[in-house]
């Protein structure tokens, strides 16, 4: 099919604003953290940078926690999704391979989990976790990010599941291999697109969550970036060439992150959605 | 193929996980609702429906719940007409649309923080983008403080709120164009339809399902959203952004009310799952239907 002039210049033009509603405000956060603060705050703001500055990463990464911060986001999004990945992919395989009774009213139980607001496991599980002595650990944000993938990793491995053939389990069937076999040698190579997806999703979902980690975590060397951060914004006289340095610096990693597995994340997330 | 022994085994452990970390507190909660703990790691005694009666008959609760219907109403209304906008783009050929389909989430990977902090200083009066932009195309002529009303700040937070969520939508929305069929709209072409037809007769009641299934998930996302507001207004000024979220928070660990934010949550739940449950039956029911 062919488009009409008129309609490649609706596309066209979408598309510009579209690219400009998502992409202005970056480049302007990107650009601005390199300016000097006199041009950052000019009555006349600059679409281009006329000045270029690294004193504000420097301060950064030396007179704020944030090197802190940083590592302890690194960590737990890692941590957690691991651990997600290795609860979920059993699971999955469990609830849309194999046959047990239970397992319709199961699978909706679990995705009850989303029917509550967050916050109203927050106040007991600050009790709970104060009583083990997990308050004030990295631990603590591990198990919350977990059980919140949860839910959303074992649905969207789904349709990643039901892409491959029967047959090929059931010659392994055949062939005697245990079902631990299946599914590590098996099905993970066939679905990894799903296991990169589910495994994105939760560290992104790490990376960003603010609400327990605000309340979980009292010692600031402990605290991750979203938390940390928001601490910097009220800490300091606002310093917007800091805090742009700061958000570029948060930016990056899961931008270098989904620049590897972003198609699939993207693939899991719409596939899921149609099934 | 196998025993449900072994299947099991895969989903226990998941299973009591979340059952430790996700279901238990949930009935803490609902024990907590009913006895009066102040401050947390103190015990309470029993007080029956009290916390429920004072929360009821309290303004406080009922304005941050017409809040939070007006949050997720407005909420659903900006996403769902940018998404499907985009969405539309994005279902059309043109060099490049991979890239464009995988990169549109940009605003959603990145920290909310981050996005606070874009919106905080793009909107800001002093070296913010936004004011002098506005003013260069004529919609106002001087700086404005987005924050300063009640209904501006309102407002501003759904836009900011919006421009995180509507790439996801519009993936979603994607995922349910690509599954209309082609021939459909060959068929239509044929018949002499216009774009305008083709999306009145085709597209837009196709996308029902979806669109049906993106309103129920959209309103729990939307009502749990907490960061973003907590970290532009904290539900300021005066409390015109207080949606219920924040009123919990403020009322466990800023005014060390634990059962009456217990409570609080305890009634949200059964309103979202109320929500959840009827529309689920209407969405059944309208398939079924077809």
């Amino acid at each position: 099919m062919k488009r009409t002039l008129p309609q490649s210049f609706v596309l066209y033009s979408g598309l510009v604003v579209v690219l400009l509603i998502i992409g202005l405000p970056f480049w302007w956060v990107i650009t601005g953290s390199i300016k000097v603060p006199r041009e950052i705050i000019a009555r006349v703001p600059t679409m281009f940078p006329q000045s270029f500055t690294l004193q504000h990463f420097e301060k950064l990464f030396q007179s704020t926690d944030f090197p802190a911060y940083l590592v302890n986001s690194i960590g737990v999004a890692l941590f957690s999704t691991v651990i997600t990945v290795a609860l979920a992919l059993p699971a999955a395989y469990a609830f849309f391979r194999m046959r047990f009774p239970g397992r319709a009213a199961l699978y909706r139980l679990i995705l009850l989990a989303y029917a509550f607001p967050t916050i109203v496991v927050l106040i007991p599980i600050y009790g709970f976790f104060a009583k083990v002595g997990l308050i004030d650990t990295r631990t603590s944000l591990v198990i919350i990010n977990v059980a919140f993938a949860l839910p959303f990793s074992i649905w969207m491995m789904r349709s990643f599941l039901s892409t491959v053939p029967r047959e090929i389990e059931e010659a392994a069937v055949i062939d005697g291999a245990p079902a631990r076999v299946i599914l590590l040698r098996i099905m993970a190579p066939l679905i990894a697109p799903g296991i990169a997806s589910v495994a994105i999703f939760t560290f992104i979902a790490s990376w960003t969550e603010y609400l327990f980690a605000s309340v979980l975590i009292v010692s600031d060397a402990r605290r991750t970036i979203p938390v940390g951060f928001a601490g910097i914004i009220g800490q300091y006289q606002i310093d917007w060439g800091l805090l742009l340095a700061g958000a570029t610096a948060a930016t990056i990693p899961v931008v270098i992150l989904f620049a590897f597995v972003g198609r699939w994340f993207v693939s899991g997330l719409t596939e899921g959605a149609v099934k | 193929m196998t025993s449900p022994r072994l299947a099991f085994l895969f989903v226990t452990p998941a299973l009591l996980f979340l059952a430790a970390v996700l279901g238990r507190p949930l009935l803490q909660a609902v024990v907590l609702s009913f006895q009066n703990v102040g401050v947390i790691g103190t015990t309470g005694s029993w007080v029956g429906f009290e916390n429920y009666a004072t929360i009821l008959g309290n303004t406080a609760f009922w304005n941050a719940f017409g809040r939070s219907a007006l949050w997720v109403f407005a909420n659903a209304v900006v996403q769902t007409i940018m998404a499907l906008g985009v969405a539309l783009l994005l279902n059309q050929k043109f060099p490049g649309v991979r890239i464009a389909r995988t990169w549109i989430i940009l605003t959603w990977i990145v920290p909310t923080v981050v996005v606070v902090i874009i919106w905080r200083w793009l909107l800001s009066t002093s070296g913010g983008m936004i004011n002098p932009l506005l003013i260069q195309l004529g919609v106002i002529d001087r700086p404005v403080g987005f924050f300063a009303t009640r209904e501006g700040a309102m407002a501003t937070l759904v836009m900011i709120n919006s421009w995180r969520w509507f790439p996801f939508t519009a993936l979603m929305m994607l995922a349910g164009l690509t599954r209309i069929p082609g021939d459909l709209y060959e068929a239509a072409r044929i018949d002499g339809a216009g774009a305008m037809k083709r999306f009145t007769r085709i597209t837009w009641p196709l996308l029902q399902p979806t669109l049906l299934v993106l309103g129920i998930v959209g309103t729990l996302l939307s009502f749990n959203v907490f960061d973003v507001i907590w970290l532009v207004t904290a539900g300021g000024p005066s409390q015109a952004t207080q949606t219920l979220p924040v009123l919990i928070y403020e009322t466990a660990f800023k005014g060390y009310r634990l059962s009456e934010a217990a409570t609080i949550s305890v009634l949200t739940s059964i309103l979202l799952m109320t929500f959840a449950l009827l529309a689920t039956r209407a969405m059944t029911a309208s398939e079924e239907a077809r």
